[in-house]
């Protein structure tokens, strides 16, 4: 009960902090959209021709789902662990009751939270301005949550690396931009260079991007890829925790 | 029983010595105040005893325990320059950190005790300095702790502010809780501490009650007169003087003694634009233990040559001659 309420605490604080900065709500949603409706609507898929954005519109879903999962929670939670440290508040925090791991579970909470309205928003806007057929399934909540989670967890460990909030975007867009176009999400394996392939394996993203697309566009099972996706979570939100500074 | 204790303690960044052997013990219901100059290895101490920073050598433990096994929960911190999360209200700050523990203090109770409870639903973002120090100060206090650290508690607080986070101070030790702080004030020092601990270049270089520093650093009463005369002029006045840069100082003098080198002075017919009269306190001994005596004096000049410039703080506890002590 106690952890329990402690990180209702720190997810409650964290939850109204984000709510009142307007331009990180605005542009949070607003991010995936923008994507939507320029390679969704504007530049549009072409089933007969050749090259990117070959597929039928609803293989791309998995893509615009891994933006938000993949960007938000790396920079939102990097961000917030150099923000905190630059203002003491690790050090205030490694003197109360909450452990670390306690502490990134209420940020994964949050950023399940803000992630999940912003796939839900997404599902419906790719609804409403590409003509992708998509199926909707239970598995999906799952899988983003896990999703969000592993990338929360990469996030706290760039937060931890990073000397800086500035250094902290830099990482992440190094990070995620390579790793969005190679996981199976806009860009189809057999586009790929034959190198690039085992890296696609890789990639923690792919399982996130295949398991999406088992269950929204092949109607498949999605078990095998969330199973790896939970063990990857898994190891990506403990090593995060630990990452967490508490001395200097 | 001794709440803190530090034996031997080393700390090192780099090749700085941040703490260099530094050992002391702060008994259960004590205040103790820690002073220095900026680097002095205030901060690192406090973090050592908190368990935020890891000596290099030496043992340091809270309540009996080293920092990583005490009871976090018995602990209260505000480390310094502590910046909480900027858009929630002064109350949700103070519900926030209470959401922490098992057992905590009322909110609105907190909030009172550090003068919080007109400005509870202002954004941290959009309190005053001060606001913002004391609202600090109620996280630190909510769980009603055994042991406080205060890291400069009342840096950019206006004087009444610190007035309260003063006599918070004093009743939580009253309550029986011991607290260690930082302070570059050394008047707080002075008010609110049990003892106090002088810090420079990683070494408590001196330890003891504010009266005890005082008598034996602090050097001797004094009366200093705006004059171009020299030191003769206190003729047969049997005070130790010295003439100085416009001023003549005579040492050793107490209140009762003014009217004698008034007379000396009259006598001698020496005119003379002002009389001030001087004890020594906590920042005497700071200078004196700092090796920074001649800062405190625009214009003064030190034996080396070197022209103090910054006009000291606290220097407001001499008293025109006549008055009879301290204002």
């Amino acid at each position: 009960m106690g952890a329990l309420a402690r990180v209702g605490a720190e997810a409650g604080a964290a939850w109204r902090s984000f709510v009142r900065r307007r331009t990180a709500v605005f542009f949070t949603f607003f991010f995936p959209v923008i994507l939507i409706v320029i390679f969704g609507a504007l530049v549009r898929t072409d089933p007969t021709g050749a090259g990117l954005f070959t597929e039928p519109a609803g293989y791309y879903v998995p893509g615009y789902l891994a933006v938000v999962v993949l960007f938000t929670p790396l920079s939102r939670v990097g961000s917030t662990v150099a923000r905190q440290r630059e203002g003491n508040r690790f050090e205030k925090l490694a003197t109360t009751p909450l452990t670390r791991a306690e502490w990134l579970a209420a940020h994964t909470l949050v950023n399940v939270a803000i992630i999940g309205i912003a796939s839900a928003l997404l599902l419906l806007v790719i609804a409403l301005i590409t003509d992708a057929q998509f199926a909707l399934s239970a598995w999906l909540a799952p899988l983003i949550a896990l999703g969000v989670a592993l990338f929360c967890g990469v996030g706290a460990i760039l937060g931890a690396v990073a000397d800086s909030q500035d250094g902290v975007i830099a990482a992440s867009n190094t990070i995620a931009l390579p790793m969005l176009f190679l996981a199976e999400t806009f860009v189809t394996p057999d586009l790929l260079p034959s190198y690039a392939l085992p890296l696609v394996d890789l990639l923690p993203l792919t399982y996130f991007s295949r398991g999406v697309r088992a269950v929204t566009y092949y109607g498949s099972s999605p078990a095998t890829d969330a199973a790896i996706l939970a063990a990857l979570a898994l190891v990506g939100f403990a090593v995060g925790a630990y990452a967490i500074p508490r001395t200097d | 029983m001794d709440a803190l204790v530090a034996d031997d303690v080393e700390k090192r960044y780099g090749g700085t010595a941040a703490l260099d052997g530094v050992s002391l013990s702060v008994a259960e219901g004590e205040v103790f105040a820690l002073v220095g100059p900026n680097g002095a290895g205030k901060t690192t101490f406090v973090r050592a005893l908190t368990g935020t920073t890891r000596p290099d050598a030496g043992e340091v433990s809270v309540l009996g325990e080293s920092p990583a096994a005490v009871d976090e929960s018995r602990l209260g911190v505000l480390p310094q320059s502590f910046s909480p999360p900027a858009r929630l209200t002064a109350r949700e700050l103070v519900d926030y950190y209470a959401g922490l523990y098992d057992d905590a203090r009322g909110t609105d109770d907190v909030l009172a005790s550090v003068g919080m409870a007109d400005a509870a639903d202002t954004w941290y973002e959009n309190l005053s300095g001060g606001q913002q120090r004391r609202t600090c100060l109620g996280v630190a206090l909510v769980n009603d702790p055994d042991v406080l650290f205060l890291d400069e508690p009342t840096t950019g607080i206006d004087p009444a502010g610190r007035r309260t986070v003063q006599e918070q101070v004093v009743d939580l030790a009253a309550g029986g809780a011991t607290v260690l702080l930082t302070t570059h004030d050394m008047a707080e020092a002075e008010r609110v501490a049990d003892r106090v601990g002088f810090l420079a270049d990683g070494e408590l270089i001196a330890v003891g009650s504010p009266a005890a520093l005082v008598r034996e650093h602090g050097g001797e009463r004094r009366l200093v007169v705006e004059t171009d005369a020299d030191a003769d002029a206190l003729g047969d006045a049997d005070f130790a003087a010295e003439s100085r840069d416009g001023e003549l100082v005579a040492y050793g003098v107490d209140p009762a003694d003014i009217g004698v080198v008034v007379r000396a002075l009259d006598d001698a017919g020496v005119a003379y634009s002002e009389l001030v009269w001087t004890q020594p306190d906590l920042e005497d001994v700071y200078l004196e233990l700092t090796g920074d005596r001649y800062a405190r004096r625009p214009g003064a000049v030190a034996p080396g040559g070197e022209v103090g410039t910054e006009p000291a703080a606290g220097t407001d506890r001499g008293a025109e001659a006549g008055t009879g002590g301290d204002r």
